[in-house]
């Protein structure tokens, strides 16, 4: 009897959480199923199922939204600035986490205003003009290295002081290896765990964003993912939006994986700081 | 071993320390000075005109609209994100069969995209959309509106989809913090008579401290500077009525004028600094004390 009494309340507890996730499911149905309707069909915007499953919706999104080389663009910049942010950051933590001085303590304090303060757009893009790098696609790149850098440093710092013992690098030093190369040969490697954490939730904020490209990014033909599909959203939503649906299936996808692959990483990374 | 530690050489930190500063700090001081300048491709000089910017920003009726609904949507976005994802961090805490399942779900559409989020809504939210309809089919037709259309209520709307995309990923913040609690203080204070709500306000509260401050950080400030969900589904509109700081600097940046949208950020700038400083203040003296 107590049982019941006990069990009851998380069954309704749980039979209301099922329905409120429906919530967050339906308007992803609604996209799915979109994108397999025909531009009549999907314009009843609900959760009818296509009457034929229009696979060739994707083969036309893919070729009018240019949707490899959106693809391939946000592989590029995001790649090359999550490779680049690694590289740097993590060398410098491991000096910040080391150092227990007055000028680690500042330096780990001037990185963190990264975190926190917006940037100046405008006066971003006047240095990128005189340097004449405006528009390309390396200052995308070192703009996302340098705004994600006080993210990346603050999870380097924390694991690097409790997890990697300092009695490593000092038995190297008695041996008389240089400071890069303990880093490198042995710090680097016992540091993977953060570093595909770090590399993922960069990679994430990264490939989401449309900020930096609307105003780093003039020419269509650079664009990532999101903003390319803001376009074909504006040239396509009057007549089709079945294809606006298949285009925002393909956006979401790669992430979409990439957390179904590495779910494990992107919790712990989000949740670095929320126990003590 | 203080020979060791005097081996670690900052030139390790140097290749970081000039990407931040050539990159993210001096634009930062450029761009105090150009605040009160009035700089614009259409002009040749750039010339000093004092407060003139600021002026213009906390007199003129659309930045002023724009400040009103920054700090509008930042207040909600902050109570609702937190509330919701508490409430939903403590009862996915309890031992539900499909605990799993649900905190992937309310957790997935964080991952994606705001620009895929904020176009998924544009259809649901349109005067005969999906909500409308099902407000309809439950007898409440009343309560029927013009999500994205009506200049009184569209950053409540933009707001609520925030809430939407958002609630979930400080739910799972709020379950790495429960999960840190110790049982024993749950047990302690049944002995002692305490009943849910007295163990929920006074355990589960103080003992989430670590993750309450990440979560009111990282929302305060993520509200502060929102710029995509804006973008996306309204791109500021109807007129200017949804237009927000960071909406706005584009706005002005478009029409050339810089100096103008310069100061914008900065005040943009400013407001985190506000409300950021304190609380970080706050995070490092809990820090100490515990």
């Amino acid at each position: 009897m107590t049982g019941i009494r006990r069990k009851l309340p998380l069954v309704l507890l749980e039979a209301f959480l099922l329905l409120l996730s429906l919530v967050v499911i339906v308007p992803f149905l609604i996209m799915i199923f979109g994108s397999f309707k025909s531009s009549l069909e999907a314009t009843s915007f609900d959760l009818s199922l296509p009457s034929v499953w229009m696979w060739q919706n994707y083969r036309q999104v893919m070729v009018e939204g240019k949707m490899v080389h959106s693809f391939l663009n946000g592989m590029l910049i995001t790649g090359a600035a999550v490779i680049l942010n690694i590289l740097v950051t993590s060398m410098a933590s491991f000096v910040i986490a080391r150092k227990r001085t007055a000028v680690s303590e500042f330096l780990y304090y001037f990185f963190f205003i990264g975190m926190i303060a917006p940037m100046q757009l405008i006066p971003t893009i006047r240095l990128f003009k005189e340097l004449n790098l405006y528009g390309t696609y390396l200052s995308v790149i070192l703009i996302y290295c340098t705004i994600n850098m006080a993210f990346s440093i603050f999870l380097y710092t924390g694991f690097i002081r409790t997890t990697i013992p300092q009695a490593l690098d000092e038995v190297a030093m008695l041996e008389g290896a240089s400071l890069m190369r303990i880093f490198f040969t042995i710090v680097f490697p016992l540091i993977k765990p953060i570093n595909i954490t770090i590399l993922i939730i960069v990679f994430m904020n990264i490939w989401n964003d449309i900020n930096i490209p609307i105003f780093f990014l003039s020419d269509p033909d650079k664009w990532t993912m999101p903003l390319s599909v803001y376009q074909f959203f504006g040239m396509y939503s009057g007549s089709n939006w079945n294809l606006v649906f298949a285009n925002l299936v393909l956006t979401a996808l790669p992430v979409i994986l990439l957390y179904l692959f590495c779910q494990r990483f992107i919790v712990s990374g989000l949740t670095t700081g929320a126990v003590k | 071993m203080k020979n060791g530690i005097r081996l670690y050489s900052y030139r390790l930190v140097i290749p970081a320390l000039i990407l931040y500063c050539v990159f993210f700090i001096l634009p930062t001081i450029t761009g105090l000075y150009y605040s009160f300048t009035d700089w614009s491709p259409m002009n040749d000089a750039i010339l000093f005109n004092g407060l003139d910017n600021f002026r213009y920003i906390f007199q003129n009726e659309v930045t002023r609209l724009a400040i009103k609904n920054t700090l509008i949507y930042a207040v909600i976005v902050v109570i609702f994100k937190n509330a919701l994802g508490l409430l939903l961090a403590v009862a996915l805490n309890a031992g539900l069969k499909t605990r799993n399942l649900l905190r992937a779900v309310f957790f997935a559409p964080s991952i994606v995209s705001t620009i895929v989020i904020g176009l998924v809504f544009i259809p649901i939210l349109h005067p005969e959309g999906l909500l409308n309809r099902l407000l309809a089919g439950i007898g409440l037709e009343s309560l029927g509106q013009y999500w994205l259309s009506d200049a009184k209520i569209v950053i409540f709307t933009i707001a609520g989809v925030s809430i939407w995309q958002w609630a979930g990923y400080h739910m799972v913040i709020y379950l790495a913090g429960l999960q840190g609690i110790s049982n024993d203080y749950y047990e302690a204070a049944k002995i002692d008579g305490a009943n849910g709500f007295k163990r929920f306000i006074h355990i589960t509260i103080p003992l989430l401290s670590a993750s309450l401050n990440i979560n009111l950080i990282l929302s305060l400030i993520g509200g502060i500077r929102v710029f995509s969900e804006v973008y996306a589904l309204t791109n500021g509109g109807p007129g200017n009525a949804s237009q927000v700081l960071s909406t706005f600097i584009l706005v002005l940046f478009g029409e050339g004028r810089w100096g103008l949208g310069t100061a914008l950020n900065t005040v943009l700038f400013v407001f985190v600094a506000i409300v950021a400083i304190p609380l970080l203040h706050k995070m490092r003296k809990q820090e100490v004390e515990v």
